[in-house]
């Protein structure tokens, strides 16, 4: 089947069965989207399908034949980067891709979101390290 | 001139005397306070890495022919293997091999623990390793558990003897209280839930091997390996450059290690052994629960006369019963404790180190029970700690630096918030305010050394086989290169991860990182600057900055070495601090929400104040869902792991977390290495479930003993303190 | 296994449509198939008032004004972002208990065993209404919506009241679902409401499934009151919590109920 990640074209191979975060690190070698619980509660997975956070652990590959993904490695210009770097927004760093995936989702319908609006938009992406008060900061200062 | 000597080295609260060589570090301390790098915001040297998604971590590695693992591990709590075949999963498509009980020490068919490991396949790829798993055939004998910690002291089921400290006469100290307070405590298991499972990939290479590991401790490992496959240690490299977290977990190889080195050797490929998130929150160690009763006697002006607990550490299997009783023993100034801990032995999976391990639990037994007894004496619980504040250690010797009377004077803005708090409560939401102390270890200390080179681009590289374990390490590593040498915090580069790439480092565990890795990196850095200085001088460009002093040096190098100074003899090296906390309380529904923490920790001098307040900020709301949320619960006939999953165990998310303000005393411990710095990754977590629980109380006046204060144990709490009210109201005049 | 793309709704297999629920079933191996059919071509997925199509995602409709409150706030308290804009309307209704116990694949009650090991055992999240038998929580928010909203589904088969969309499990059938295989709902209908309300008690206060879901909806003078998490279907309250047979570990699950019912009474005017 034909996968489109980051505006690239991949064949794929896997079986039917195989989800997408599998898809993406063990045949494209995209190893930035983690997995970390591999059951779709923890949000470590998180890539874009047609521009929605979407967990890809739990996500068919074969589901997405046709739609856009969207992973980590296609954000690495977007400046909510430099608002997680800047903002210290990380700690050991195995779930950041998923909550800047999550981040960029979010300030890409509401650029200016509410606190409120940020908790709400991020609680299903879990960080063990606590980094949450300045992820929320990244994501209120990410336009610099 | 090296110099062997004999010291005592701690690590989480347990000390070992061990033969040290030492180098002289005859460098004086920076004066207190920010200085060019030191004491100043950085950003992390490998942020980018990080959040781009291109660092590789254990769990991103793919060699070439990489096998994958799936580990058969007991279902029960106690169980012997009656029969196993492994034939059927060698005969699944993709499989090269597989391994039972007895083919090596770490695949056993006697269980002792759900989660202990059985047997274990290597396949093309997971999908294929994992469906072979299930192919093999094994009948377990189905033996009955011992679950209970009280019945486990009972039957003498122990891991090591009952440990009992006392001082003073503990009886006398009783009989002299005007009060006393008595009360049983608990809590909970939990779990650490690192991101990034346990995980390694073993490679034979020639007659050495290669592992890749998860890893808070880069030199720990390469000893256990070589002793468990019976190798030189230098022909065992272990490899770490990132790591999904750890919080005291991966300190050790564990099996899945030498489960991956034996599918290694009899394939002949490199092989992953990753647990997945069921296996972690099975096999790969918790934070044990605990069961404490306690009892405190004090005189009617608050101060302590007579402390006494008993502590059960329901340890599990394996592991080693953490000192609970630490914060009664060290915390106050009464001359009369008497403490016995148990470490029950139980078929439940063995406990490893988890942030600050007993003493998250013993503080908030403890805190918990002085904020009791300042309830009875009607007393202010802040004026309480501060009269029984003792100057020096219990037992009569010296601290190397302790400033916790600064840390309740900072903490007094926020103390004082209370009673607008208080004010804004409702009839069902009622608010409260309440505070716990902290103490602990993180002095670090040797051996640990560092290398450093400094080319002609004035650029200087940092080169140790240390490990950063998300603490932010490295970039404190680099300010304090930067620093000594006075030269851009971008200019250095900092190169770890690898045993073969750089000198032996401390473990990443028992907030020691810092201060045992800082002085190293400092005294290399200064030896460097020492040699450049003595070149400025003959090229006459004495004052001149690095760069132009090493500007002629093309090919050559200034190459540094720096080793940690012993710690200080005869003085406690400890941390301080305490936490204030905010709550709402719905009494109707028990919820509980926490508002605000204000947390004000004494650890020595600062490096980067912005990595410092993450640090925090993280102790804090891992602390939240110690005390809210979080709990290992087990099927109470059979012992059957039940909350293994991230929709039932429950980690705090983003909405659970309160506002938090974090402050740091950063007064260089004078007696403490050419830097004064402490550990801070532990202190944060300490007191945090402690203050959530008196705040509680100041809210609603109800004794919540038991964690996590989960809706359950609120309402109980809620109903006996309105029966206790009852009571009293209702009892006969002159009673 | 193989998934192929339903082009009409009769097909042969397992349907799934956001996966959620199937996938982590499928790889649990709780679920097991064949064949996956990708409906999400053929099940309706657009909102008008009044009617949704049962392939919108909760994410669709915990924005959408036109939603009746009661509805768009049990969606809002649902799941996770990442779930609300994978998860349909009617795969939310047919999600399976989590208990524990099943999620586990103890040989329990509802996996067609012969015992309930959550009434003896851990039990602080489970059922406190029907509960003798299998004492599982349901815990789909939306459901409790819809039961309140007095809902209807229709489906590829037949078009009946949502609360005939479940039944206890009993000795004789462990389902708690009528659904026929090959029958596929389609949409949701209900009628306007004066007020309506979602109030959630869960142990943290965002991604965690209902200890007490109270849905409240008021039409003229008649409310109607339906909770998520407290019997092994969703539950519509006639009478009181008095009612309620709570397990050892769980009566605290009256008190939340208790409070939370007589809020939401409180917030729509009933």
């Amino acid at each position: 089947m034909q996968l489109t990640v980051n505006g690239h074209q991949y064949e794929v191979h896997g079986e039917v069965g195989t989800t997408l975060a599998e898809a993406l690190r063990e045949e494209l070698s995209l190893t930035g989207t983690k997995i970390a619980c591999g059951e779709g509660h923890c949000g470590a997975c998180t890539v874009l399908v047609d521009d929605e956070p979407v967990l890809s652990c739990i996500t068919l590959v074969h589901a997405v034949d046709g739609a856009r993904v969207t992973t980590i490695e296609g954000l690495r210009d977007h400046p909510m980067i430099d608002a997680f770097v800047r903002s210290d927004a990380l700690q050991c760093g195995f779930c950041t891709p998923g909550q800047i995936v999550s981040a960029v989702a979010l300030v890409e319908s509401e650029p200016a979101p509410t606190t409120e609006q940020i908790r709400h938009a991020m609680a299903g992406n879990l960080c063990r390290c606590g980094a949450y008060p300045k992820i929320e900061e990244a994501i209120r200062t990410w336009q610099g | 001139m090296a110099r062997l000597i004999r010291t005592e080295k701690e690590v989480e609260g347990r000390y070992e005397e061990v033969w040290l060589v030492v180098e002289e570090d005859s460098l004086d301390q920076w004066p207190a306070g920010p200085r060019e790098v030191v004491g100043r915001d950085a950003v992390r040297v490998d942020g980018r890495e990080r959040a781009t998604g291109q660092a590789v971590y254990t769990a991103d590695l793919a060699k070439p022919g990489m096998l994958h693992t799936a580990v058969l591990r007991s279902p029960h709590p106690r169980a012997r293997v009656a029969s196993i075949d492994l034939a059927p999963a060698l005969a699944m498509p993709g499989v090269h091999a597989a391994i039972g009980p007895g083919d090596i020490e770490q695949l056993t068919s006697d269980c002792s623990f759900q989660g202990e490991a059985v047997a274990a396949v290597c396949a093309d790829t997971l999908a294929h390793a994992r469906t072979a798993l299930r192919a093999i055939v094994c009948d377990f004998d189905v033996l009955e558990p011992l679950l209970d910690p009280d019945e486990a002291v009972r039957q003498g089921s122990l891991l090591g003897a009952a440990r009992e400290r006392s001082r003073g006469d503990y009886e006398r100290g009783l009989a002299e209280a005007d009060v006393v307070v008595e009360a049983e405590f608990r809590t909970q298991v939990v779990l650490h839930n690192s991101m990034e499972t346990h995980q390694a990939v073993v490679e034979w290479i020639a007659d050495g091997v290669e592992v890749h590991i998860s890893t808070q401790y880069i030199w720990g490992i390469r000893d256990a390996v070589a002793q468990g496959l019976a190798l030189p240690p230098d022909k065992v490299r272990i490899v770490c450059h990132y790591m999904g977290g750890g919080f005291g977990s991966k300190n050790g190889p564990d099996d899945y290690t030498f489960i991956a080195a034996e599918l290694a050797k009899r394939t002949n490929r490199p092989v992953k052994c990753a647990l997945t998130r069921r296996e972690e929150n099975t096999a790969a160690g918790n934070r044990n629960a605990t069961i404490q009763r306690l009892t405190v006697g004090a005189r009617s002006d608050g101060t302590l006369t007579a402390l006494g607990g008993e502590f059960v550490n329901a340890v599990g299997w394996d592991g080693w019963s953490s000192g609970t009783e630490g914060p009664m023993q060290m915390l106050y100034a009464c001359p009369n404790v008497k403490t016995t801990t148990y470490g029950a032995k139980l078929n439940l999976p063995p406990m490893k180190a988890f942030r600050a391990p007993g003493f998250v639990e013993g503080t908030f037994g403890l805190e918990a029970l002085l904020d009791e007894l300042a309830t009875k004496l009607d007393l202010d619980p802040l004026e309480l700690r501060r009269r029984n504040h003792t100057d020096a250690t219990p037992d009569g010797s010296e601290y190397s630096g302790k400033n916790l009377l600064e840390c309740y004077r900072r903490a007094e803005p926020h103390w004082e918030r209370r009673h607008e708090v208080r004010a804004r409560s409702t009839k069902t939401v009622k608010r409260g305010v309440g505070m716990a102390s902290q103490i602990w270890y993180g002095g670090g200390g040797p051996p640990s050394y560092a290398w450093i080179r400094v080319g002609s681009d004035g650029r200087a590289t940092v080169v140790t086989a240390m490990q950063d374990i998300g603490t932010g390490t490295k970039t404190a590593m680099a300010q304090i290169a930067a620093e000594e040498l006075g030269i851009p915090l971008e200019h250095v580069t900092v190169t770890l991860g690898d045993s073969d790439r750089g000198p032996y480092a401390a473990i990443s565990a028992g907030s020691s990182t810092t201060p045992s890795m800082g002085p190293a990196v400092r005294a290399a850095a200064a030896d460097a600057r020492r040699q450049i200085e003595d070149i400025a001088e003959q090229r006459g460009l004495k004052g001149a900055p690095v760069h132009e002093v090493v500007d002629v040096l093309e090919d050559s190098q200034i190459l540094g070495k720096g080793a940690r100074g012993p710690n200080p003899t005869g003085m406690q090296v400890l941390t301080f601090g305490v936490q204030v906390a905010e709550v709402a309380v719905d009494i109707e529904t028990g919820e509980v929400w926490v508002e605000r923490i204000a947390a004000v920790h004494d650890v020595g001098r600062v490096i980067n104040p912005l990595g410092a307040s993450s640090q925090i900020e993280g102790g804090i709301i891992q602390g939240i869902g110690h005390t809210l949320s979080e709990e290992r619960l087990h099927d109470p006939a059979t012992g059957r792991l039940l909350t293994t999953t991230l929709d039932a165990y429950k980690l705090p998310t983003i909405a659970d977390v309160p506002e938090i303000v974090s402050e740091l005393i950063d007064e260089p411990d004078a007696h403490l290495t050419n830097l004064g710095s402490k550990g801070l990754g532990e202190p944060p977590i300490i007191p945090t479930a402690a203050a959530i629980a008196n705040a509680i109380r100041d809210a609603t006046g109800a004794d919540v003993r038991r964690l996590p204060i989960s809706r359950e144990e609120m309402l109980r709490a809620l109903h006996e303190a309105e029966a206790r009210q009852k009571e009293k109201v209702g009892a006969p005049a002159g009673v | 296994m193989e998934l192929r793309r339903a082009s009409s709704t009769t097909f042969d297999g397992l349907p799934v449509h956001g996966g959620t629920e199937v996938v982590p079933l499928l790889r649990a191996g709780l679920l097991r198939a064949d064949t996956l059919v990708d409906i999400r071509g053929v099940v309706p997925r657009d909102i008008s008032p009044g009617r949704i199509g049962a392939g919108a995602t909760l994410a669709q409709l915990e924005c959408d004004p036109g939603i009746p409150d009661v509805l768009r706030e049990a969606c809002r308290l649902a799941a996770s972002p990442q779930l609300r804009n994978m998860g349909s309307l009617a795969g939310n209704l047919l999600q399976s208990t989590r208990c524990w116990y099943w999620r586990l694949n103890w040989p329990c009650r509802l996996h067609g065993g012969d015992e309930c090991f959550a009434r003896e055992g851990e039990h602080r999240e489970h059922a406190i209404f029907a509960n003798d038998y299998c004492a599982s929580a349901h815990p789909s928010d939306v459901a409790a919506a819809l039961l309140a909203l007095d809902a209807r589904l229709r489906t590829t088969a037949r078009e009946f009241p949502l609360a005939e969309l479940y039944g206890l499990p009993t000795e004789g059938d462990r389902r708690t679902t009528t659904l026929e295989p090959g029958e596929v709902i389609l949409e949701v209908t209900f009628d306007e409401c004066d007020q309506s309300v979602y109030l959630k008690a869960m142990e943290r206060k965002r991604w965690a499934f209902p200890l007490v879901g109270v849905a409240a909806v008021r039409r003229g003078g008649e409310t109607r009151v339906a909770l998520a998490g407290v019997a092994p279907v969703p539950w519509l309250l006639s009478g009181e919590l008095d009612s309620a047979t709570p397990l050892p570990r769980n009566a605290y699950k009256v008190d939340v109920a208790r409070a939370l019912v007589k809020r939401a009474r409180a917030t729509i005017g009933a």
